[in-house]
């Protein structure tokens, strides 16, 4: 069903599980095309759940915006089935980000120092790997997030 | 050119209730052929971000009926858009796509058909089987003044639920509704439906 999202003074709903579903259609398959596991993306020091309340919803805003600009976009296949997938968690991904804008619009997805901080840890994590290479192994990572917004 | 001879398909829509898409177009006739066709769909996501790709139906690469189950295709709650084109041999059509797009919190959720029956004063209740998105929002109470209304989220059909146990002679009635959390809508209420439960039994 929904997953009641709280970050800070925004509460939003999502279609966690749907998502989920999703997800672990591809996870196998999206997982096995990354050859670097030494390497993370998503790092428990920079987990969503433990992000100060108040700017929650600002790196949260900065995660959404991160998948659907340069992983969900980027990634290819041709693989009809997993193409479907992507495409699904990208819009559904989309609708949770038209729904953030109301907390934007409402002043109440502050962006301070820690938001910043730790989206730009993820970057540049990201962004030591080579294109396509960080492109698979942040959509396996979508695991990490989708644990970060349980536990959040 | 070869492709302009067969015609597009025309009238495109979706069909929506309880959360099954059925997208629907006028056939292309073409006397004594079979015309096939083939279905594609883009979310808004891939409007905005991948300058408008299409991605192939789950179901519908070259079929000949004139209509596609697209409820697997259609999994956020964003605006869809279809389409479709005819092929014959090697001819194929120009491209059709919907006058309207489509989200599927527009869906028709009709009220819930419900079954009672008494298992002794054991008050049972069995829903439809609609599909994993649904939920059942049930109202009962004891027919008899100030009797207490009660509530009970029924989280999947197709199988028997106890609702209450009776008292002998006492009449009980139900109503119900759906809910689809996922795209935060639920249906009217459908008929209210009463029992009486058995009369004590007399000892033996």
């Amino acid at each position: 069903g929904l997953k009641r999202l709280h970050l800070g003074n925004c509460v939003l709903s999502m279609n966690y599980q749907e998502m989920r579903n999703e997800f672990l259609e591809i996870k196998g398959y999206v997982q096995a095309e990354d050859g670097n596991l030494d390497k993370r993306i998503l790092k428990s020091s920079e987990a969503l759940q433990d992000t100060k309340p108040t700017e929650r919803c600002c790196f949260f805003r900065h995660l959404l915006r991160f998948y659907l600009d340069r992983v969900f976009k980027n990634y290819q296949t041709t693989n009809h089935h997993i193409r479907r997938k992507v495409s699904s968690l990208a819009n559904s991904f989309l609708g949770i980000k038209k729904e953030l804008r109301l907390c934007h619009d409402h002043m109440i997805c502050h962006c301070g120092e820690e938001a910043k901080k730790k989206y730009t840890q993820i970057l540049s994590h990201f962004e030591e790997l080579d294109a396509q290479t960080a492109v698979v192994k942040a959509l396996g990572e979508l695991d990490i997030l989708l644990r970060w917004i349980e536990k959040t | 050119d070869a492709a302009a001879i067969l015609p597009a398909p025309l009238d495109l829509s979706v069909h929506s209730i309880n959360m099954k898409h059925i997208l629907t177009w006028s056939p292309v006739i073409v006397p004594g052929k079979i015309v096939n066709y083939s279905v594609e769909y883009q979310g808004e996501y891939e409007r905005y971000y991948t300058s408008s790709t299409w991605i192939p139906s789950s179901w519908c690469s070259s079929i000949s009926t004139p209509e596609c189950n697209v409820t697997d295709d259609i999994t956020a709650t964003v605006a869809y858009n279809f389409r479709v084109r005819a092929t014959l041999g090697n001819q194929s059509s120009a491209w059709s796509t919907l006058k309207e797009l489509f989200n599927r919190n527009s869906t028709i959720l009709t009220s819930p058909r419900m079954k009672m029956s008494k298992d002794g004063y054991h008050l049972i209740v069995e829903f439809e089987d609609l599909g994993p998105y649904f939920e059942f929002n049930v109202t009962y109470w004891r027919k008899s003044p100030n009797s207490q209304v009660l509530y009970k989220i029924v989280r999947e059909g197709g199988s028997l639920v106890h609702l209450e146990t009776m008292e002998a002679g006492a009449e009980y009635c139900v109503k119900a509704q759906t809910i689809v959390e996922v795209i935060e809508r639920s249906s009217a209420f459908n008929q209210v439906e009463c029992v009486i439960a058995q009369d004590e039994s007399p000892l033996l």
